[in-house]
């Protein structure tokens, strides 16, 4: 079977990336992310003051709601968001295609090309 | 149809063309699946493993009692496969009044396909995983 | 009456020609005896103090099309219906009826068209909201956890955000 690359087969996250920022679960139309995270004091060597971060621990995207439009990859000012040309595979179970970072990694790793 | 590979399956699809995913089961349809000749009147029993509703498109509330007619007329063993956002949960249009959301709200789904559209390689994937299995105990 | 639609076909933003409710059949006719004989659409938009219906009929010879509106008060919403001169307004007002609650008299089918359960209130009504979209938890509403000091991250006094689409949350804490 023929699949014309590159293809939106789906989105591919960067963890390290991720700012958790919202910006992507706010944008999208569907609802379909899911985002934990939560905040930590990090000390900078010569700082006067510690520095607070956004720590991500949950990134879900459901792909049974998923319209493939790509807009949390356009709104993402990092980049942490890249359609992969792999997709997700068909399941008995709705709650199957509520995927996390474990596998929006690894289609990161295989990013398209646009 | 029939779907080359190992097991071979032979399925009947009931496809309801609800919107655009429709025409991306046809050209899967037309790449993935052999026509198999017809033997009987249209939904009358068959050497096959399965037979498929294939809800492809979105199931509006007002086509709810056709898409139930449909299931109560295929003949058993019968699968539900939910193909795209849509029918999986109303996808674009989950917030809608008009539409369903999600045909599982209906009848029983045996596959939920992601996609907007799918793309055609998950369509054979998606009855192998109805009737691989189905498929592997009939004689050969 | 015959200048209505008449000429170039009305562009965006160009004002629709409106007529009085107890005319609107008279208008409709006029518009079909002038060759306007393909009703396109029939439709409504909520103003607020009124609802505004418009209908958009073409000419089959030039496909010319004219665009003709009125106004129904929002507290008796009724209309004459359009099928006496367009039978296939039917499918239209049956859709208008359910989607902006406007009765329309002499329409023989009135049939739910989109609906299998009316609600309360018309959905396509100014101030409906979705029900799906106030029932669902809205995932943009999740926030990093408070730090250990007790400091929010960001700006504290910040408005909590809300999804497009549901209504604002009720104030808190007053009477």
């Amino acid at each position: 079977m023929m699949t014309p690359e590159p293809a939106h087969g789906a989105i591919g996250l960067d963890p390290q990336a991720c700012t958790s920022c919202m910006l992507c679960v706010r944008e999208c139309p569907t609802w379909c992310i899911e985002l934990g995270s939560h905040t930590e004091e990090v000390s900078d060597p010569g700082a006067r003051r510690p520095r607070t971060v956004n720590v991500l621990d949950s990134f879900a995207i459901d792909y049974g709601l998923c319209m493939y439009c790509g807009i949390c990859i356009e709104v993402c000012p990092f980049d942490a968001l890249a359609w992969s040309p792999d997709a997700a595979d068909p399941t008995a179970d709705p709650g199957g295609l509520v995927l996390g970072i474990d596998q929006l990694r690894g289609w990161f790793a295989t990013p398209s090309d646009s | 149809m029939r779907l080359a590979g190992e097991p071979v399956i032979v399925v009947e699809l009931t496809h309801l063309s609800l919107a655009c995913c429709a025409l991306e089961v046809e050209a899967a349809l037309r790449e993935g699946l052999m026509p198999e000749e017809p033997d009987g009147p249209p939904g009358a029993a068959r050497d096959v493993d399965g037979h498929v509703l294939l809800v492809a498109g979105t199931v509006t509330e007002a086509l709810v009692p056709a898409v139930r007619a449909a299931w109560e007329r295929l003949p058993e063993p019968r699968f539900v496969m939910s193909f795209g956002a849509c029918a999986n949960s109303g996808g674009p249009y989950w917030d809608a009044s008009t539409v369903r959301s999600g045909v599982d709200r209906d009848l029983p789904v045996g596959a939920y396909v992601p996609g907007c559209p799918p793309r055609p390689d998950s369509l054979a994937a998606a009855i192998r995983s109805l009737l691989g299995s189905t498929a592997q105990r009939m004689p050969a | 009456m015959t200048a209505v639609g008449a000429g170039a076909p009305p562009g965006p933003g160009a004002a629709i020609p409106e007529v009085p409710a107890s005319a609107w059949e008279q208008a409709l006719r006029e518009l079909s005896e002038a060759g306007f004989d393909c009703l396109d659409f029939l439709t409504a938009v909520d103003r607020g103090h009124c609802r505004q219906v418009i209908a958009r009929i073409r000419r089959s010879a030039d496909w010319q099309a004219a665009m003709v509106s009125t106004q129904v008060a929002a507290a008796a919403p009724v209309l004459a219906s359009a099928t006496g001169v367009f039978p296939g307004a039917s499918w239209h007002e049956r859709e208008t009826a359910e989607m902006f609650g406007i009765e329309f008299e002499g329409l023989a089918d009135s049939r739910p068209l989109l609906l299998r359960a009316q609600p309360a209130k018309p959905p396509l009504l100014r101030g409906e909201f979705l029900p799906a979209r106030v029932a669902r938890p809205w995932p943009g509403a999740a926030e990093p956890e408070v730090g250990a000091d007790g400091r929010r991250a960001g700006n504290p006094s910040r408005r909590r955000q809300r999804p497009l689409g549901v209504p604002d949350e009720p104030a808190q804490g007053r009477p």
